[in-house]
């Protein structure tokens, strides 16, 4: 007796127990017509696999990462070095106070002096750090879909924040992987949150997200300044065309 | 809205290429299977307090970007009885030359109606069981499997229809 049709899919999709299975085996064996059924489903099964898998294959849009990664508690990991605008400089400098503080400024301070970093990507300017260098050209002219892996710096997401100003979240490559957040504001990138970004450097040489590689400790910071949405490819680039101004 | 613990949140981050699948396969526009997910992120975080530690993440989640999709799909039946002459006009007028080089499996998805366009995302392309896909779609696993059964068919019509017009 021939299996039935819905047998043969119950069995194309790993619905039968081992004795049907096997009788439908036997059936492919001893009927070539029953053997041209199974392959026909398994044919659907495959080209529809073949065609979706591609999905897979495809980086994940960043802000979809972020919108899972912001909801997350504060790990553990990761140092969250956060810099407080429009303070006075004591008060700022007060927030550097922690000894494990001191030690990633300490290090950063080293590495921005080498020559990787000259002139250096940060300015100190009436207590609030100021991005220079690689990292301000960066922050000015990199759009984040067209980056090279290999340039010292790389932009992650960039946003519109609730004051209206314009804020990017970037990386900077190197022996001391970190991670930080600028907005700009009459002219220059200020420094927000600069984070020691340990998954980076654990992660070195795999292909990471932009968005997913940021340490959560920074996409939390993100998560509270953010007003609506990262921008998209298109918008990043009208912002940039309009030299990065916010809403007055 | 509670956090979520780091554990659930990388779960969730390793979970997205398949939503982003499941939901191209439901919704065969990139951009519109991506605005499904990021409305599956948003309600699973809103509702991660009903997410039994012991429940499959896979299943729920799945399910809420299916019903996402049943949603949108209700605001586009009402948009299309508004519109209907030019959109109804334009799926018309794609005739299957032009179009046949582009992904014939995806058109072929987008012409199954939704009921069967599910269970076949569900059963064929993410591999889950037709119990799974039962709850998930709220039908019993008999219904999950006539579904099946006809889509295939449809399928299979539409993708031989396509490419005797190309031959």
């Amino acid at each position: 007796m021939k299996p039935s049709e819905e047998t043969l899919m119950a069995y194309v999709d790993g619905e039968l127990d081992a004795a049907a299975r096997a009788r439908v085996a036997g059936a492919i064996a001893a009927d070539p017509e029953v053997a041209q059924r199974v392959a026909a489903h398994e044919a659907l099964r495959g080209r529809l696999r073949a065609t979706f898998d591609a999905v897979l294959e495809e980086p994940v849009p960043p802000h979809l990462v972020a919108l899972v990664q912001a909801r997350a508690k504060e790990p553990a990991r990761g140092q969250l070095l956060q810099f407080p605008t429009k303070r006075t400089p004591q008060r700022a400098w007060l927030q550097w106070s922690s000894l494990a503080a001191s030690f990633v400024l300490g290090a950063l301070m080293w590495q921005f002096g080498s020559r990787l970093f000259a002139p250096g990507p940060l300015s100190e300017s009436h207590g609030e750090f100021v991005a220079s260098g690689a990292l301000a050209r960066a922050l000015s002219g990199q759009l984040s879909a067209q980056q090279n892996p290999s340039d010292t710096v790389q932009i992650g997401l960039s946003f519109r924040s609730r004051r209206g100003d314009f804020c990017r979240a970037f990386h900077l490559q190197g022996s001391l992987a970190t991670a930080g957040l600028a907005c700009h504001d009459h002219e220059v990138w200020k420094v927000q949150v600069l984070a020691h970004d340990e998954v980076s450097q654990v992660a070195t040489g795999q292909y990471r997200q932009a968005a997913s590689s940021l340490p959560p400790t920074l996409l939390g910071a993100i998560n509270e300044m953010i007003a609506g949405d990262p921008l998209d490819a298109a918008a990043e680039g009208q912002a940039r065309a309009g030299g990065w101004q916010g809403k007055p | 809205m509670p956090p979520i613990s780091e554990a659930l949140s990388v779960q969730i981050v390793e979970l997205l290429p398949r939503l982003r699948r499941f939901a191209r396969t439901l919704a065969g526009n990139p951009s519109d299977a991506d605005d499904l997910v990021q409305i599956c992120i948003e309600r699973a975080l809103t509702r991660s307090e009903q997410l039994r530690s012991d429940a499959p993440l896979a299943g729920w989640m799945f399910g809420i970007l299916r019903n996402a999709w049943i949603d949108e799909a209700r605001a586009r039946a009402r948009r299309t009885r508004v519109f209907a002459p030019e959109e109804l006009g334009e799926h018309v007028a794609d005739p299957a030359g032009a179009h046949a080089e582009i992904l014939p499996v995806q058109q072929a998805m987008q012409r199954l109606p939704d009921e069967q366009r599910e269970v076949i995302g569900l059963v064929l392309v993410e591999g889950l069981s037709y119990s799974e896909a039962a709850q998930i779609t709220g039908v019993p696993v008999g219904t999950v499997t006539s579904r099946l059964a006809r889509g295939r068919e449809a399928l299979q019509a539409i993708l031989r229809d396509g490419e005797q017009e190309q031959a």
